[in-house]
This record gives structure tokens, sequence and C-alpha cells, in this order.
């Protein structure tokens, strides 16, 4: 098991050193000069040279990410232009609030998913099945930029029981955790349904019911369990893409995560912020990959990591 | 048993949805603790005066700090933290600070305070954006505590608007999201980024002490939630911040009111004078006079803007009266296109006379805009294509001189030395705003006497002659001035609109009480 987390640890250096690099170089070609945007128009070109020097942009770009890896390998990923605060505090500042909503969005798409995705299994063709297919659909084809509005016109204009947006108590995470969820629900839900339905059909099943359990307790002790490997693998995926943070829920509900902080740092041309927001959105999705592979073996003891 | 363990979870959840709702929801308004909630259209990203440069930013400095004079409604200054003040010479302008003047914390104000603002901004080491604002500042002294010297190298006429800078405590480190003090009428009391401002009363205010005691400024970015949250009550005030599609249903809201004013934001058509098409004047008229503005403001914009002749607007003190009109007329626009040699080669079939981009940022209007403009010109025989670009790459293109039209907003103008930056030969980009590379030594000469001329007078003359040139040669097509619309809670009164979307007047607002809002 060591010697197998060691490895990926080691896999993981070349995947970060990859997405820098890229980040990097990308950042740097597409047009947009920060000394422009943080001066103004109005600034001197004396003034605006003397800032470039001073941020060290007026070297060759190689020499500058040779500076950037250097920063990087001791950990400091840098200063924000923009704020002049550590790029490592200004992320840090972000991680509650991601942390927050990306939890609380899994805890949403789990609660609507597995109780729907177990009950449209076990009643195959049911009028609860087609339910739960539609609510799949509506789920996946609603986009958050239409379903933020729409909760917060019925639970916050309509019923007025939650905050319309911002950041702060449990009540303001309701409407974006519900927003963001929504999706994510539909697709754990479908993938739940189609790999219960094969392991409700295995002999061993049968063999349960055989024993005298009922086909209830069969499906949630035994077979449950043995389908959860596949949700799992793309609860692991979805969740990496719950951390990067969803622009548009943070943009709606006024929530201060990582996802409008990255925006903000490209639109400002923020370099050194760019790269260690990617850095660090790079950083959990690999992280909660490797997570995810190492539940494999609690879920499936038969699964073993050398 | 086991039917009861499995349902505890979800019973357990209900509960803890119903706490979170309990505790989510507000049960009352704002407004009815006397509360004023301001949604801005974005976050600040900073609110030190030394250092501020977006619009957002110093609007929340117009309710923190105070300046040594502010600009009333027409650009006139105005005392703020200094009574009076004089130009010894065109180049020595003295300050008399107020008496008892103190930060936030109690600390008194002096000359030295107002000293060290504008040397942190000059001192190259703090890299401030504003550094060339003051760069005519050969020195300053405060000689008494009441006292500031400013000594220039030469004579500026635009010095005095530079003053409008908010003047922070001996010492205050520029440290990131948390302000410095100082001695406006509100204090920072939160400020989470990306998030809201919380600002309460300051008693010691130089001035009269608001009569609103606590202030928080959400921002906001998502149009549709500014409304929402605006019909919910949780704001409370919302300027410029509200669709024009999206007014009348506010008002639909009993408790919201609409009040409406002139605007200075001054938005025009960019042409590239390096361009051989663009740089002959008579296609640049003609485009300007195959554009229908007037029906681009009615459908568009709602009717909430008035049509621009210059870039200044109407209610400034240096717009000049009486510059010929531009008017609609595309079969003049279709005479002057002949006129300069580009005929149309298939009169009304599809070939047009010549192909010209358009570029503008990705904001929704912009791009309804452009469509419009590229319909109107195609009826003059100019195929224009349409390129949107994310903001920082859009403006670096303009920057660049990389565009053939483009269209853009003059916000916040506080002097008319704006001709200068953004018409003089030698502000071409890098150094100035004269991105389309207009040269006239005529508005040369007039621009930089307009910059030295001490009365105000004769500055006005200076620019009036300035935009009868620029109407005449067309460099950019001034289209509209955006009206400023505020949106608001009928309780809250005594809000002055300026041109200048100013929050200053904030400290003059008060909240009526319900009965004698229902009257």
């Amino acid at each position: 098991m060591t010697g197998y987390l060691l490895s990926r640890l080691r896999q993981m250096v070349p995947v970060l050193f990859g997405v820098v690099t890229v980040v990097f170089l990308l950042i740097h070609l597409i047009p947009g000069d920060p000394v422009e945007i943080m001066l103004g128009e109005s600034a001197l070109a004396a003034q605006k040279e003397e800032l470039r020097r001073e941020l060290r942009l007026d070297r060759p770009v190689v020499v500058q990410y040779g500076e950037f890896l250097l920063g990087l390998a001791k950990g400091d990923l840098g200063t924000s232009f923009r704020s002049r605060e550590p790029v490592l505090r200004e992320i840090l500042r972000r991680v509650p609030a991601t942390l927050l909503l990306s939890a609380a969005s899994m805890v949403v798409a789990l609660l609507i998913a597995v109780p729907l995705g177990v009950l449209s299994a076990m009643r195959q063709h049911s009028v609860v099945d087609h339910l739960s297919g539609f609510l799949a659909m509506l789920g996946l084809s609603m986009p958050n930029f239409w379903l933020g509005p729409l909760l917060i016109l019925i639970f916050s204009i309509g019923l007025g029981l939650f905050p319309v947006s911002g950041y702060g108590t449990a009540g303001h995470l309701v409407l974006p955790a519900l927003t963001m969820g929504a999706g994510m629900a539909a697709i754990l839900m479908r993938m739940l349904r189609s790999s219960l339905l094969e392991e409700i059909r295995q002999d061993y099943v049968r063999a349960a019911c055989a024993r005298g359990l009922s086909r209830r307790d069969a499906v949630l002790r035994h077979a449950l369990a043995n389908s959860l490997i596949p949700v799992l693998t793309v609860m692991g995926l979805q969740f990496g893409a719950l951390l990067s943070g969803s622009i548009i829920t943070e943009t709606i509900f006024s929530w201060p995560g990582i996802g409008r902080l990255t925006i903000q740092a490209i639109e400002a041309r923020d370099y050194p912020l760019v790269q260690g927001c990617i850095l660090f959105i790079a950083l959990c999705t690999v992280i909660v990959n490797l997570l995810t592979d190492l539940l494999y073996s609690r879920l499936d003891p038969r699964i073993r990591y050398e | 048993m086991g039917d009861v363990q499995s349902r505890f979870p979800y019973a357990a959840l209900l509960l803890a949805l119903a706490a979170i709702t309990l505790s989510g929801c507000s049960p009352k308004p704002p407004i009815d603790d006397g509360t004023l909630v301001i949604a801005l259209p974005g976050a600040p990203s900073n609110i030190d005066p030394r250092l501020a440069t977006d619009a957002y930013g110093t609007q929340i400095l117009q309710m923190t700090h105070a300046s040594l004079i502010r600009m009333d409604a027409a650009g006139n200054p105005v005392p703020d933290l200094a009574e009076r003040w004089e130009e010894r010479s065109p180049t020595e302008i003295v300050f008399r600070l107020r008496e008892g003047l103190r930060f936030h914390d109690g600390k008194e104000l002096s000359s030295a305070d107002v000293r060290y603002t504008f040397a942190w901004i000059l001192d190259p080491a703090n890299r401030s954006p504003h550094r060339a604002t003051y760069g005519t500042i050969r020195a300053i002294d405060a000689p008494d505590p009441r006292t500031v010297i400013f000594r220039l190298s030469e004579p500026s006429a635009p010095f005095l608007a530079g003053m409008v800078r908010g003047i922070v405590p001996i010492g205050s480190r520029a440290a990131g999201y948390s302000p410095p003090i100082g001695a406006g009428p509100y204090r920072v009391d939160d400020f989470q980024q990306d998030s809201e401002i919380r600002l309460s009363r300051f008693d010691g205010y130089f001035g009269t002490p608001p009569a609103i005691e606590r202030v928080v400024v959400k921002f906001l970015p998502d149009s549709n939630v500014r409304f929402l949250e605006l019909a919910k009550g949780s704001v409370n005030f919302v300027m410029n911040g509200v669709d024009p599609d999206l007014i009348p249903a506010a008002l639909e809201h009993g408790n919201l009111v609409m009040e409406e004013a002139a605007g200075s934001n001054a938005s025009y058509l960019g042409f590239n004078l390096r361009d051989p098409v663009l740089s002959e004047p008579l296609v640049r008229r003609a485009i300007a006079c195959a554009i229908d503005r007037e029906s681009i403001v009615r459908s568009l914009w709602k009717g909430h803007a008035d049509l621009a002749d210059s870039i200044l607007a109407p209610g400034f003190w240096a717009h000049a009266d009486g510059i010929p009109a531009v008017r609609f007329d595309p079969d003049a626009a279709r005479r002057l296109l002949d006129s300069a040699g580009y005929r149309d080669p298939d009169g009304d079939g599809p070939q047009p006379r010549f192909r010209l981009t358009y570029k503008t940022s990705q904001n929704e209007l912009r791009r309804q805009i452009a469509a419009v403009v590229q319909e109107q010109l195609h009826r003059v025989g100019i195929a224009l294509e349409i390129q949107s670009f994310e903001w920082g790459t859009f403006f670096s293109d303009i920057r660049k001189g990389n565009f053939q039209l483009y269209s853009l907003t003059w916000v916040n103008i506080q002097d008319p030395d704006i001709f200068y930056y953004a018409f003089h030969s030698g502000q071409v980009p890098p150094e100035g705003a004269n991105r389309g590379g207009y040269r006239n030594p005529e508005i040369d000469r007039l621009v930089e006497r307009g910059r030295r001329e001490p009365s105000r007078e004769k500055r006005k003359e200076i620019y009036r002659k300035v935009q009868l040139l620029l109407a005449r040669d067309l460099p950019v097509f001034p289209l509209w001035i955006s009206r400023n619309i505020l949106v608001r809670d009928r309780r809250l009164e005594g809000f002055e609109i300026t041109p200048g979307e100013d929050y200053t007047s904030v400290k003059e607002m008060t909240v009526r009480r319900e009965k004698e809002a229902g009257r």
C-alpha cells in the first residue's frame, strides 16, 4: 500500500509540472498587458517600463519560467500583481468557501442520487424509474445560469426561505449547493441505477434472497456496496471539477470561491495568481482522484494495491 | 428498527434544513432597521485611495475617505478637507485645512498627512497607478498643521482635479485588502473581498454626521441577481446596475422607485486613422451619417441615454454649445462614400463598397449595439465584421492600434485635459490614449495651451475650439451619453444623482418612516 501511494505521489509530479508549464505558456501568450491593466492608460511610458522591470516582465519568457519554477520549488508562488498579497494567502483565503460549497454540493447530489438511483434500479420500468429518468434529464439539461435564478425566484423571493446571494451563514449555502448539486445528482443517479441493475442480476443477490433475505435487504446490504465503485469513480472526477469552482454559480450567488478568483486573475492578467490558482485546482484534482482510488479497496476487499 | 435507522438520517437532514432556513432568512428587510444596502456590479480590486483605479473602489472611497477638495455636479471644485485654497502663482497652490479634522481612529488629520499621502503616491517604489497624475508636483510643504503648499514644475490646469484623492494617515501601509483608515463620513467595519463591505457612521466626521448609521455595499456581478435582491428588499439601492429591460419589472414592486438624471459616460465609435479607408474624413462622416443613434437609444437603451455631440457631457463646464450635430441620413452617407471614391460596385446587389472590422467587448448590450450598427452600415453598402473579445484581449488590441473600428466609453471625465490625452499627436499609445493615431497640429497647439491656462473662462474657449475641430474631423464619433438610473427603496431620500455617479451624497441620505413613505 505504501509503495503504491509513493508511486502515485511520484506520478503526480510530472502531471503538475505539465499543468504549470502549459498554464505559464498560455497566460503569457494571450494578448493583454498586466502593466497596462494595473497602471491604466494614463501612466507614463517610463512608469510602465519601470513597473515591467520591477515585476521582472522585461525578461525573456524562458527566464521568467525558470524563476517561476525555482520559486515553486521553494514553495513560493509569488505575489499577486493586483492585490500585492502573496498568492498562497490569496488562494487560502478562498479555500474554505470553495471546500464548503463543493462538499455541500456533493452532499446534495448524493441525497438526491442515492435514494432515486436505488429506487429506479429496484423498480425498473416503474413510474418511479421513469420519473427519476425524467428528473435526471432535467438536472443535466438545466444550465446553472438558469437554474440558479430560478431557485432564487422560488425559494428566496417566493417563499422567502433563503438569502438571494452572499456568503457567511448556513442559509447562504443552500441555493448554490442545490444549483451545483442538481447536475451532478443526475449523473450519479443514472450511474448508480445502471451499476445496481447489473449487480441485482448477480447470483449472490439471488442466493441472498434464497437464504431468506428480503429483496430490499439483499440489495441494500450486498448489491449497493458493490455497485458503488463506478459511482465512486465519477464522484471523484466530479468532485475535482467542483473544487475548481463553478464560475457561473459563484458569480450568481456572489460566492467568494476559487473559480471567481481565477477568472478575475485572468481578466487582470495577474500571471502569478493565475498560475497559483490553476496549480491549486490541478493539485486538488489529482489528490481527489488518488483518494478515490484508495477508497476502492475499502469498498471491495478484493482490490489490493501493491 | 432497521426502518427507523434508515429513516433517521433523512429526518435529521430535514430538521437541519429547517434550522438552516430559519437561521438564513431575515425576518425583515434591512431598510426597516435603517440600513442602506447598496449593490455594485463588481468588487473593487483595491480600496486604498493611493492605489484604487476602478469605479467600484472610487465609489466606496467617496463614502470612507475625505479629499482636500471634491467636484460638484458641474465639475467645479468645492471644499472638502480644505476650507479654502489659493493660487499664489501658477506653480504654487496653497490649501488651508479645516480646524479639528480627525481620522476614523480619532487621531488628528494634519497637513503632514496630506504631504505623506501624495509623497507616497509619487514614490516610484510604491508603484502607484496615480503617479503620472501628479507628475508636475515638484515639492509639497507643510509649514504648519493646517497649511499645505504644492509647488509645481510648470503650470498645470488639471492639477486641482487631481486633488480629489482620499487622504490617509502618516505611515499607512498598502496592505492588500486591509484598507487604510480615512476621514470620510463612514468608517470601514469589515471588508470581505468579492462579497461585501460594511460601513458604519463616523461620529467624528468634520461635516454633519450621516443620518444613516449603517451602510452595506454588496458586490453582485450578476444583473439578474441584483434585480432579485432589490425585489426581495435585501438590497435597497442600485445605481446603473439594473438592466434597462428589467427596470419596469423592478418598479412593479411597490417599495421601489426609479430616479433618472443626466450622466457623463460617453460612448463613442473609434476610427483607426492609419487605415487607408478610414483615414479619409468623408468615409468617417459617411459612417456617422449611416448610424441611426436615435433608434439604438430607443430600442436598446430603452431611452435611458442622450445623443452625444462631444465626449464631454452637456452639463460639464467645458462642454461647447453649438457643435454641429451629425444627423442620421443614409442618402447623405451614400453620397459621401461616392465622393470619397468608394462607389457601390453593384448598386443594391450583395457586393459591398468595402469591408471593415468592428471590435467590441463581450458585454451583451455592446454586442447588440454592434449588430445594429452592422445592419445600418450594410444599408449604405459597408460590410462590417463584428469581433467581440474578452476585455483584456479587446483592450490590448485597441492599445496596439490593431483595429479598424471599435466602440468604448469614456467614464468619469474630471477635466477637459482629456482632450490632450485622447487627441494630442504625442499621445499615441504606449504614452497616451490617442488610439486612432489622430494628428492635427491645431489640436496639439490648443490642448497644450489648455492644460497650462489657469483661467477657466479662457480654457472654456480653448476647449470650445477643440470640440468644434473634432466634430469636423471626426477622429471618433461620439454616440450617446448614458443616463444615470437609480432604483431605490421609496423610503430612502436625499441622494443627489450626479453625472459622475458620485456616492458622496450618501451621507445626506435619510430613511423616511413607513407611515410618511406611504402618503
